[in-house]
């Protein structure tokens, strides 16, 4: 063992040391069979970040989301009380869908088919003909109400249609932490997306393991890009887990060394800078990489502070979100160059990262090997797997099987 | 806006570059790097990383408010700096790897610009 070995702290709490060291099976990452059971025990009854308070601004303002793995669109809307509602974008009387917008403002949802209109709270307002039905009660027509919920200002939505969990409770002591970071008090965000031949946990794993950066971030983070000793791996040095949720602790991403890199260094700078001015540094979780089950990243790091949501669209296909979320708009010039280097930065490592992924699903769906290993810097992987396979088994003892 | 002078007075020795690389959104801003040859990257760098400190320091000392066109200009060439620099001293002789994968991960949504924030 080297010096960089042994700064890593080795993860072997009682909950880490439980899930063992054994190889695990291949199957659960391609197997169409197994994915059928996600869908069902995991991703229909979880609760999961589709957005943020910042798109719902004022009463009236709406949101919509797709969540393809339920074959599902899921209106979320400010009612005139203020309320944050979600409701199916499902019209109750045949099933059309209310709308195509994916945001916007509204007062009601009037569905393009026969104009029943619905308020921003989900009940049926009237109907043309209504009488002619055979309907006593009109508010069995209301929209179909979809659980939803906010911690740190993310929206999360469940499927289910009572939660065995409220979100608080769900999201347990990470929730209170997260609630502590600038993302709780953003107004406005970026985006980029993309779309990969991956099973969702395949994807998902790439991001939280650091043993692949040395290798897959050699233009980025590799020595000397991102240079920072005494720790130039990004070793974690710490590992926790709460219930189905992880953390990783890891310092890291220093400034380049500015004769390598003189603008892209002197731009960090400033960004730093701004960063500090806008006091935003200095918090307690800003090394700290906050992994929600199923599929959620929040970064603590104020620098570079996104989310990650990883969705899936089938056994071998995800959909990867970033989101950078910003408090106010930009102010100055420098600010809005600092936001647009924080982002573009991790961009540039986030297209290194997709760059193996789809060919590590294509080796595993060849069914060459029954099993993967997971080292000890792994094991956040290992307990990504072995929350969904409780989760399953709860579920099949759940249906009598 | 005069057509002798697009960006503010100073700035003069950007004036070649504008045309291409003073996009006004950043997912245009990312789009015209990955388009872009090595060639056009280098020229660009070249002569702007020497003036970029005292424009930042130009720009940084007005308030959006106060912008006019030339220095809205201004920004965004310096804006498209940045990913200019990433190409340059990061991605180096692998920018095309970058600009493969970097067309797989579209930016598709982003906060306002100054431009959107000024009075009208």
């Amino acid at each position: 063992m080297n010096d960089l070995t042994n700064s890593f702290q080795k993860p072997f709490s009682d909950e880490l040391r439980a899930l063992g060291t054994d190889p695990v099976s291949a199957k659960a990452y391609y197997d169409e069979g197994w994915f059928a059971l996600e869908r069902e025990a995991v991703f229909k009854r979880t609760w999961l970040n589709v957005g943020h308070v910042c798109e719902l601004p004022e009463p009236g303002s709406f949101i919509v989301r797709d969540l393809e793995f339920a074959r599902a669109s899921i209106i979320i809307a400010r009612g005139k009380d203020g309320e944050i509602r979600a409701f199916h974008n499902v019209c109750t009387h045949r099933g059309t869908q209310l709308t195509q917008a994916k945001e916007g403002k509204a007062a009601t949802f009037s569905c393009p088919y026969h104009r029943w209109p619905f308020g921003m709270d989900g009940k049926l307002l009237s109907a043309p003909d209504f009488e002619r039905f055979y309907i006593a009660d009109k508010s069995t027509c209301d929209l179909a109400r979809v659980s939803v919920d906010t911690c740190a200002g993310l929206i999360f939505v469940n499927l289910d249609r009572n939660p065995k969990q409220g979100l608080k409770e769900f999201l347990g002591p990470m929730g209170e932490m997260i609630s502590t970071l600038p993302i709780g008090r953003a107004t406005t965000y970026d985006e980029y997306v993309y779309d990969i031949d991956a099973n969702w946990k395949v994807t998902f794993d790439n991001f939280q393991e650091n043993y692949h950066l040395r290798f897959v971030h050699r233009r980025t983070n590799g020595a000397p890009a991102l240079d920072s000793k005494p720790n130039p791996f990004h070793y974690p040095v710490a590992y926790d887990v709460f219930g189905p949720h992880r953390m990783d602790t890891s310092p890291g991403g220093g400034i380049p060394e500015p004769e390598a890199k003189p603008l892209v260094g002197l731009l960090l700078g400033k960004l730093g800078e701004q960063v500090m001015a806008d006091g935003l540094v200095g918090g307690p979780h800003d090394q700290d990489y906050f992994i929600f089950y199923p599929n959620l990243y929040v970064f603590g790091n104020p620098t570079m502070h996104f989310t990650h949501l990883v969705m899936p669209l089938s056994a071998g296909k995800s959909r990867g979100v970033f989101r950078f979320y910003w408090i106010g708009d930009d102010r100055t010039a420098q600010e809005r160059m600092a936001r647009e280097l924080a982002l573009s930065f991790a961009r540039e490592i986030h297209v290194e990262d997709c760059e193996t992924i789809a060919s590590a699903q294509r080796g595993i769906e060849s069914g060459a090997i029954s099993h993967v290993h997971f080292q000890e810097q792994e094991v956040l992987c290992r307990h990504l797997l072995a929350s969904v396979q409780a989760q399953v088994a709860d579920y099949l003892k759940e249906q009598g099987q | 806006m005069t057509a002798q002078a697009s960006l503010p007075q100073g700035f003069a020795a950007l004036e070649p570059f504008v045309a291409y690389w003073a996009a006004p959104s950043l997912a245009e801003r990312d789009t015209r790097r990955l388009d872009s040859t090595e060639a056009q990257r280098l020229a660009f760098y070249d002569a702007a990383k020497s003036i970029a400190p005292p424009a930042c320091d130009y720009l940084n000392a007005k308030a959006f408010a106060a912008y006019d066109e030339a220095d809205h200009r201004l920004l965004d060439l310096m804006l498209g700096l940045i990913h200019v620099a990433l190409a340059v001293e990061i991605e180096r002789g692998e920018e095309h790897i970058h600009a493969r994968g970097a067309r797989l991960m579209p930016i598709v949504r982003e906060r306002r610009s100054p431009r959107a924030m000024a009075p009208a």
